[in-house]
């Protein structure tokens, strides 16, 4: 029986729908919610010269992560927004030229509702399948580009499956047919490592909620060299390039940069930590319960995230008994608007299997008694309901 | 000598050019007296030798280099195939290159 | 803020208010108990649909009228572009009205020599225009504080047939404002300018007008704006507008020491301008011109004597704009080159007013031509 009583209840086990404000990053954004207060454009003044520092040294700091020049960074208000401008953005800049997009049926929302957009505005989409272990097949990629291909984004670690898609390949392949090759990496960056110019990528979003950073902040990527040149989305004042304007949060920007920072020193450690915590819950779970299937592919896959599928259980009863354990059924966004995991479907999972997964997130303050009590817990209350219906 | 093509920002109007091989496009079209500025006389300062060049024609010239991409940020109306013409040398290939004025320019020497 | 500098730079960014930073560090420490996400989560969505409340209360709207937004700069962008028709805006919006509507512009509306929007030409260009237009005209200007008619406008635009936008960013906690009583389609608000945190806004879009999304996605703000929100700043938000609200009668002095101010430049400097002094003006605002003297030189000396102001629109990357605003109301490019934006805010105290005076008059004495 585990020591129960030091874990605090509920198990927060849902990493990937949204990460803790690391308190460090909290530490770092005060000031310029308090006496460090003004506006970074103001130009005129000394309050303004201090937000204007604070923002350079952020950017700066998001772009060592990912191995980018700090010109190539735009700070927008979430990945969503990102995603949304650089496929869109990309696309309406190009029109004239290109209009052949590609993209993966497993991406987020966000990326899947701008192509459609574009779509209704004359685009052709390419919606490239994923295989049974969730990713997709260079072959099949290559075969999808043509001459008036402009751009192909693929998320480079999938938010409710955890795996990762072989980015350098496809970068190359990219590289190779000179079309842009853009990656919401808002899973990814921080947890693995990312380096635009070996991956050859061109573009590339980042979410600051998902690092342990503050919600309502993000940003993207825009490659130099080759040139991506985009149609902003939000247009006025010119700021971040004339690509995305409006008054920056100094608070918020400077929350990003201190969790990219963080994130980027400690990803190996917590890497190795988590592969620890994975290989122990994962042989835990299949020896209690034989039957259990992982989604997505073994290897291919970031560690903090596991997504299970239980033959013979009722999702939503397994999750209703688990109200010690804060996991997710399917991805966060869709499970708001009850649509069942096309990210399931798209590997070939029947829907009733679908219907009765898991999606369990391990982070960075999960400890190894928190995954031994959910450990417990899960197999008990699996074993319940299997016997209950029995 | 190559023939070049210019055309005005409306469309109205066309200019069809002789231009010695190894000239810029920017001194052929002042040589033929448009109306280019060319404040900066070629050194990549101001953008005002902003043109647009025919679809046709954009890949097969020289890739821009970095400079004048960064140039092209501060340029108005820049579109998928802006250049700037100072950084045009002109090739006996380049025989037929057809380029649009844009429908401003604004110098960013600051006068 | 350090007792010896005075700030008076309110129209780029008001200071955030006390109570406003509590409410934003309280909501990210809330989102930093990972044993709680969950259950803050609910306490959280809890507290950001209070702020929605209370952004409607400071406006006049309905709660479901309300959609938050990354800041003004977002509202007015998704106005404009979703609006999906020709625009039709005033000579004075701010770029983040002008720069969208220039993809698809109508005609741009001139103002007079005080600054007010021309009634006639914008029944004009409303005639003109052929096809049904979204109309865009800003409740305060950010460099003048000019007051415009926008009830009156509101009318003529849906006579002919036009989407009604009012940017309220700069007027919103300066002016009393009713949205339901204004008449528009769409209402932009930023809640830096109020004294909330930056980062977040909203835009006020009428019930029943059903304005297609910018940001596409997930299914937050009723399916019409994508992205997961930044709870704390919303909650920032929220408490910044009641306190707008509760605030606005405090700030009556504020439009006296102004007058007190102009009336003692007067005094100093004959030649001395306010633009837009004619026309109705938020009483915290004032364009002040020293004729034969650069804005940036006037900025400079008084950033040595303590004094924070600006000059143009706190925007364009590194130069000081030449102010299009100005422009518009007559000013040569010296005049607008010459001239300074002075604004007061909620810890803006007399004695401020007094130092600025007494700064700017040493100033005048040293550089000004005769």
């Amino acid at each position: 029986m585990t020591q129960s009583a030091n874990i605090k209840r509920p198990v927060y086990l849902d990493y990937q729908a949204t990460t803790p404000l690391d308190p460090r990053v909290l530490e770092a954004m005060m000031p310029f919610l308090t006496d460090k207060f003004g506006n970074p454009h103001s130009t005129s003044h000394s309050y303004g010269w201090e937000a204007a520092a604070a923002v350079e040294r952020a950017r700066g700091q998001v772009a060592e992560l990912i191995g980018a020049a700090p010109e190539e960074i735009i700070f927008t208000s979430g990945a969503t927004e990102s995603n949304n401008l650089a496929i869109k953005g990309a696309a309406r800049f190009y029109r004239a030229r290109r209009d052949h997009l590609v993209t993966v049926v497993s991406e987020h929302k966000c990326v899947r509702e701008s192509c459609a957009a574009l779509e209704r505005e004359g685009f052709r989409v390419t919606i490239l399948p994923v295989n049974a272990g969730g990713l997709i097949e260079l072959d099949q990629l290559a075969e999808a580009l043509d001459e008036h291909t402009l751009l192909v984004s693929v998320m480079a670690v999938n938010n409710e499956i955890g795996v990762i898609q072989p980015l350098a390949d496809i970068g190359r392949l990219c590289r190779e047919k000179r079309v842009f090759f853009h990656t919401d990496a808002a899973q990814a960056a921080g947890k693995i490592p990312l380096d635009v110019r070996a991956m050859a990528i061109d573009m590339m979003s980042l979410s600051g909620h998902k690092i342990y950073g503050p919600k309502g902040v993000g940003a993207l990527f825009v490659g130099h060299r080759p040139r991506v040149r985009l149609e902003p989305l939000i247009s006025g004042g010119g700021q971040e390039a004339g690509l995305r304007s409006g008054t920056l949060a100094p608070h918020q920007v400077v929350g990003l940069g201190e969790a990219c920072v963080l994130a980027g020193g400690e990803m190996a450690d917590e890497a190795a930590r988590l592969e620890a915590l994975f290989d122990h819950f994962h042989a835990g779970l299949t020896a209690g319960l034989p039957d259990v299937v992982l989604n997505g592919d073994a290897g291919a896959r970031f560690k903090g995230n596991l997504n299970y599928s239980f033959p013979g259980v009722d999702g939503e009863m397994l999750l209703a008994r688990l109200r010690d354990l804060a996991v997710s059924s399917g991805a966060a966004c869709a499970s708001a608007s009850g649509e069942s995991s096309y990210v399931l479907e798209a590997l070939g999972v029947a829907p009733g299997l679908a219907q009765a997964s898991l999606r369990i997130g391990l982070g960075r303050f999960t400890t190894r008694a928190e995954v031994d009590y959910a450990l417990e817990t899960l197999i008990r209350e699996v074993r319940e309901l299997r016997a209950n219906h029995a | 000598m190559p023939k070049v093509v210019f055309i005005s920002a409306n469309g109205g109007q066309r200019w069809q050019v002789d231009a010695p091989v190894g000239a810029s496009l920017m001194q052929v079209a002042i040589d033929a007296g448009l109306d280019m500025e060319g404040a900066c006389e070629g050194q990549m300062a101001c953008s005002t030798c902003h043109v647009i060049v025919d679809e046709a024609f954009y890949d097969r010239l020289a890739e821009p280099s970095e400079d004048e991409e960064d140039m092209h940020d501060l340029a108005a109306g820049v579109c998928a195939t802006s250049r700037l013409a100072c950084q045009i040398i002109l090739r006996a290939e380049d025989e037929g290159l057809t380029v649009r004025l844009p429908a401003q320019s604004h110098s960013m020497l600051g006068f | 803020m350090s007792a010896s500098r005075v700030y008076l730079d309110y129209n780029a960014s008001a200071p955030i208010r006390p109570p406003v930073i509590d409410a934003v560090a309280d909501a990210l420490r809330l989102g930093g108990n990972p044993s709680s996400v969950h259950h803050e989560g609910r306490r959280l969505r809890g507290l950001i649909e209070k702020a929605r409340q209370a952004v409607a209360d400071l406006v006049g709207a309905a709660p479901e009228e309300v959609f938050f937004t990354s800041g003004g700069t977002e509202a007015n962008n998704w106005a404009l572009r979703a609006a999906d028709r020709p625009a039709l805006v005033s000579a004075i919006e701010h770029a983040s009205v002008l720069e969208p509507a220039r993809a698809r512009l109508a005609g741009i509306i001139p103002v007079s020599r005080d600054g007010l929007v021309e009634e006639e030409a914008a029944v004009r260009q409303l005639a003109a225009a052929g096809a049904p237009v979204v109309l865009s005209v800003m409740l305060a200007n950010n460099e003048t504080g000019v007051i415009q008619p926008v009830r009156r406008l509101a009318e003529l635009g849906h006579e002919h047939g036009a989407l009604v936008h009012c940017d309220a960013v700069q007027a919103a906690g300066k002016m009393a404002v009713d949205f339901a009583a204004l008449g528009v389609d769409m209402m932009s608000l930023s809640a830096h300018k109020l004294g909330g945190p930056p980062g977040v806004g909203a835009l006020i879009i009428r019930a029943g007008l059903d304005l297609p999304a910018l940001l596409l996605g997930g299914g937050q703000e009723r399916r019409r704006r994508a992205g997961t929100e930044a709870a704390a700043t919303i909650i920032g938000f929220g408490v910044a507008a009641e306190l707008a609200g509760e605030g606005l009668a405090r700030l009556a002095p504020l439009a006296d020491w102004r007058d007190w101010m102009e009336y003692h430049l007067k005094l100093a400097a004959p030649g001395v301008r306010f633009f837009g002094a004619r026309a109705p003006r938020l009483g915290n605002s004032s364009a002040i011109l020293m004729p034969g003297v650069s804005a940036q030189t006037q900025l400079m000396a008084l950033d040595l004597e303590g004094l924070a102001l600006s000059a143009g629109a706190a925007c364009s990357s590194g130069k000081v704009a030449a102010s299009a605003v100005l422009r518009a109301m007559g000013a040569d490019a010296d005049e607008a080159a010459n001239t300074l934006r002075f604004s007061m805010g909620w810890n803006s105290a007399r004695s401020d007013v007094e130092r600025f005076v007494e700064a700017w008059c040493v100033l005048y004495d040293r550089l000004a031509q005769p």
